[in-house]
């Protein structure tokens, strides 16, 4: 290592720096952080009843077949049915707002049992009563099928018991954590091609050559700032979800893992801006990679998402550790592929 | 500008400038693209097809990536380890309670008892694989020769609106697919609710192919409507789609906007704008005729995005607006950036404010009113072919055209020689754009009424990043944020005025400033809420959240004219504080805000 590459680098951080749009990076990130929460608190009150204090759909229950019914949804937390003469008294209390929703259930001649059940059109609690209905309906079918055994040839397995959890428990891991750590390495890589395409642009490269610095040094220095950035806002955030309560594991791992995305996606971003140099065609370009390596290896095993998810909610195992050193050798393998291009590049044809 | 723009559509040659800006953008930009460049771009593809063809080939070809997130320790001979095989979510490991002790699992299938890990994760682990063991049992049971034994349950959901006549709504819900339509009897008659029912019931017994075991499969979940089947089948209604929506929209629209910034940005690098700076043309024919390929290209982008999820016209036409404002941020951004690098931020910005704003009232697409601030609720309703009313289009689009306009107006103010070639700060840079527009002291208040969509915005995000705080913090907190933000509309461009040297700085000035900022904000915010009310007369309930300073305020004479008072004495305040100097600007900005929270909190507790 030369100090040159680090002079560079350090004169392309402390850039950024005056021009205090790293903050602005900063904030856009708190705000992505700050919304999911708002999405993820958001969407639990809407689909999980628990939540809601002190909440119970009322449910007007009629018809022949009510009774089994009415045993059945009795168990259920955050339930509470109501016998009805008739369908005609369970839709008048539905409609007078006494019920939340109506069940009727009759026989059919089938032997199977027809249910009929409304629930209201008009705001969030819909989605509530109709989860809920759900959970007494499925029990209901698994009590009327043990009924009828005998004429099956497979028996259902009993479920696990069922315990109160955030329904976003992994939404977590396996969307928000992602999203915040390839976020600041996809703009590392974009910083790499603005600083590039700008420089050759406005054609402050051939200035530099004068200095006792080669091109490859320089386009090396850029490199490597952007490179280092991603990992170090990467611990940031960590930090900060920790801070927050979701804990996040195997950090070294995961900023193993960053660092190695982030000198690919710079090292591609060099490459792009090498090949080519006006930034009009060099920043879609680099977008296109981008979403190609992360649309592209979604399908994968280990891809990189799964990867940190599985890093990050402590599921790993010694293949989540292959898969780690894999990429972190792909990394370094298009590094160097990028270093030969950019000693074969001639920086005055640029 | 109205004037300018009048002139522009008037006469035919500031058009045809206009559009040979236009043309000659086009060439341009498409000549950038080498063969290089391009066949860079089919490498690249080409290696993410060929990931994404050994992910199919090796595995389950689904995205999941929640893949084995889960651990649960089961017996290869136990039943429940057909389970976990079958779930893309749990992975199978060797059973042991030390295993779970360490954390090597996070739930265990033991003899006849199955045991999670005492904590969130473990509970996690245990709900996913009770929902795995469910589906599971249904593919069991949908192999199952005997359909009724298997199935015993059909089950026909209906949502029914309650504030309907009985009658009509008892008419409206439920017919069961496939079979006679029985419903109205069943309600009003419990007698033939048997032989009404057995009609469908024939139906639907013979029809065997198709749903779950011979039964009718659920639709997709519209809202409205009727589903039937099996109660595995039934699916509460999930915004999912809107996600997938802001996604489908706005991930190409990047793309333009960032060809669009490049190019704006580069008229200003080594001054190659000034060629056409001294052309005969006017600087606003310029910026339209440079915009324009852009704009179409927005537009074309859409339709063809339209036209793959199945939309019409109304979707277009949605949409187009989120482009032109995106489209409007990126021209000021690329004004105001000193270097590609901040252009990519403020650009990233952006987008990931106008995605999260279009996004969030779009989870609530099926529910609530207060939806209908996002385009993308039109474009939902318009999927669902459900129509739109020309208020409620108007709405929703309406911010987006007065945002998106205000920030091409602020950024052609500053499509001079004096301001392309300067290097500046982003906020002195937008300082400038904001006092080239102050002509004479009227315009202070227009500046104020015009800030109205970016305040409503700004508040509405706030909220939306405030939601995940307790009650007891984020209603004080929210309360600040507005009064910060309002005070800000009603200010910056006082400031701005000032230190451009647009005024002179007596006190006299600043109070008739003042006076007038606040006068604007209010007209701007009372014309807010009246043309919600007229378009939208069932929204009274978000009205109250958004501008808390206007509760009841139409109502009552007495009642309107406090919020007047508070907009203008504290708009006077801040006013006073921006003749004097940056600091007493600062300091008096905190001192409104500190009137106006006080205001907005007796206003909250009296009404309350």
């Amino acid at each position: 290592m030369s100090d040159a590459r680090f002079t560079i680098a350090k004169r392309e951080l402390s850039g950024l720096r005056k021009e205090k749009t790293i903050l602005l990076a900063l904030a856009i990130q708190l705000f992505i952080a700050a919304f999911s929460s708002f999405l993820v608190v958001g969407l639990v009150s809407l689909y999980d009843p628990g939540s809601v204090e002190g909440y119970s759909v009322d449910v007007a229950v009629a018809g022949e077949a009510a009774d089994d019914l009415l045993a059945v949804a009795a168990r259920q937390d955050g339930l509470d049915p109501t016998r009805y003469s008739g369908p005609r008294a369970a839709y008048a209390s539905f409609q007078s707002g006494r019920s939340d929703a109506v069940l009727v259930a009759n026989r059919r001649p089938s032997g199977r049992i027809g249910v009929q059940a409304t629930v209201p059109d008009e705001n969030v609690r819909t989605t509530l009563v109709v989860v809920q209905l759900r959970e007494a309906l499925r029990a209901y079918e698994r009590a009327e099928r043990e009924e009828m055994a005998g004429r099956l040839n497979g028996m259902a397995l009993e479920l696990p018991p069922e315990q109160r959890s955030n329904p976003y428990y992994d939404f977590t891991y396996t969307v928000l954590v992602p999203l915040l750590l390839f976020l600041p390495v996809f703009i590392s890589g974009s910083i790499t091609v603005d600083s590039i395409t700008e420089e050759l642009d406005r054609g402050t490269l051939t200035l530099l050559r004068v200095a006792p610095v080669s091109f490859a040094r320089i386009l090396e220095g850029k490199l490597l700032a952007a490179a280092l950035l991603a990992p170090a806002q990467v611990f940031l955030w960590i930090a900060l979800l920790s801070v927050n309560g979701t804990r996040i594991a195997n950090v070294p791992a995961l900023l193993v893992l960053v660092g190695a995305f982030s000198l690919l996606m710079t090292a591609v971003g060099v490459a792009v801006s090498l090949l080519a140099p006006d930034r009009r065609v060099a920043q879609p370009v680099y977008s296109v990679c981008a979403l190609a390596f992360i649309g592209g290896t979604a399908t994968l095993a280990h891809g990189p998402v799964n990867t940190v998810a599985r890093l990050a909610i402590d599921s790993a195992g010694p293949e989540t550790t292959t898969a780690v050193a894999a990429y972190g050798l792909f990394a370094i393998g298009i590094y160097a592929a990028t270093r030969w291009l950019i000693e074969r590049t001639d920086a005055a044809a640029l | 500008m109205r004037s300018a723009l009048r002139s522009l559509l008037q006469s035919p040659k500031r058009l045809s400038g206009t559009l040979r800006i236009a043309r000659w953008e086009l060439t341009r930009s498409a000549g950038g693209f080498d063969r290089r460049a391009i066949a860079f771009t089919i490498v690249a593809l080409g290696l993410a097809g060929g990931a994404v063809a050994a992910g199919i080939a090796s595995g389950p070809g689904d995205v999941a990536l929640d893949r084995n997130v889960y651990r649960v320790g089961v017996d290869a001979d136990s039943p429940y380890h057909e389970v976990v095989a079958g779930s893309a979510t749990l992975a199978a490991r060797p059973p042991s309670v030390d295993a779970l002790e360490t954390g090597e699992v996070d739930v265990v299938v033991g003899d006849g008892e199955i045991v999670a890990d005492d904590s969130e994760k473990g509970r996690a682990a245990l709900t996913a694989f009770r929902g795995a063991t469910r589906a599971y049992n249904d593919r069991l049971m949908r192999a199952e020769e005997d359909g009724v034994a298997a199935f015993p349950v059909a089950v026909t959901l209906s949502y029914e609106d309650r504030t309907l006549d009985r009658d009509l709504s008892a008419g409206g819900g439920g017919s069961e697919i496939g079979g006679a339509s029985g419903a109205d009897t069943d309600a009003d008659n419990g007698d033939q609710v048997s032989s009404s029912d057995d009609t469908s019931e024939d139906g639907t017994d013979e029809r065997s192919a198709g749903g779950t075991g011979g039964l009718p499969a659920v639709g997709a979940g519209g809202v409205s409507g009727t589903d039937s089947g099996s109660p595995a089948d039934i699916a509460p209604p999930f915004p999912f789609e809107s996600l997938v929506l802001a996604f489908a929209f706005l991930v190409p629209m990047n793309f333009v906007v960032q060809l669009y910034g490049s190019s704006m940005l580069g008229e200003r690098t080594n001054r190659r704008g000034e060629l056409l700076l001294v052309a005969p043309v006017r600087p606003i024919e310029i910026v339209a005729g440079k915009t324009l390929p852009y704009f179409l290209g927005t537009a074309i982008v859409t339709a063809l995005i339209a036209l793959a999820v199945g939309g019409g016209v109304v979707s277009v036409a949605a949409v187009v607006p989120i482009g032109l404002c995106f489209l409007a941020a990126t021209f000021l951004a690329s004004m105001l950036a000193r270097s590609f690098t901040e252009l990519t931020f403020v650009t990233v910005a952006a987008s990931v404010f106008l995605t999260s704003y279009v996004f969030v009232p779009a989870v609530f697409a099926d529910i609530a009113p207060i939806a209908l601030i996002s385009p993308l609720t039109l474009v939902v309703r318009d999927l669902a072919s459900e129509s739109v009313s020309l208020g409620e289009y108007a709405f929703s689009t309406g911010p987006f055209y007065l945002s998106g306009l205000v920030l091409f107006v602020l950024g052609t103010g500053i499509y001079r020689e004096e301001d392309l070639f300067t290097q500046r700060a982003v906020p002195l840079k937008f300082l400038d754009a904001l006092c080239a527009r102050l002509t004479r002291r009227r315009s202070v208040a227009l500046l104020s009424a015009l800030s109205i969509p970016f305040v409503f915005v700004a508040e509405l995000l706030s909220i939306a990043v405030l939601f995940a705080l307790p009650m007891e913090y984020s209603v004080p907190v929210l309360l600040l944020v507005i009064a910060g933000v309002e005070e800000l509309g009603k200010s910056i461009h006082i400031y701005a005025g000032f230190t451009g040297g647009r005024f002179d700085s007596g006190t006299r000035t600043a109070l008739v400033l003042g006076v007038l900022s606040g006068i604007g904000f209010f007209v701007g915010e009372k014309a807010t809420l009246l043309a919600q009310a007229v378009g939208l007369p069932e929204l009274a309930l978000g009205r109250a959240a958004f501008v808390p300073s206007g509760v009841g305020g139409i109502e009552l004479v007495a009642l309107a004219l406090a919020p007047l008072a508070l907009h203008c004495v504290t708009a006077l305040i801040s006013a006073l504080g921006a003749s004097r100097s940056k600091r007493g600007y600062l300091l008096a900005y905190l001192v409104a805000i500190g009137v106006h929270a006080g205001y907005n909190f007796t206003v909250v507790n009296a009404v309350v």
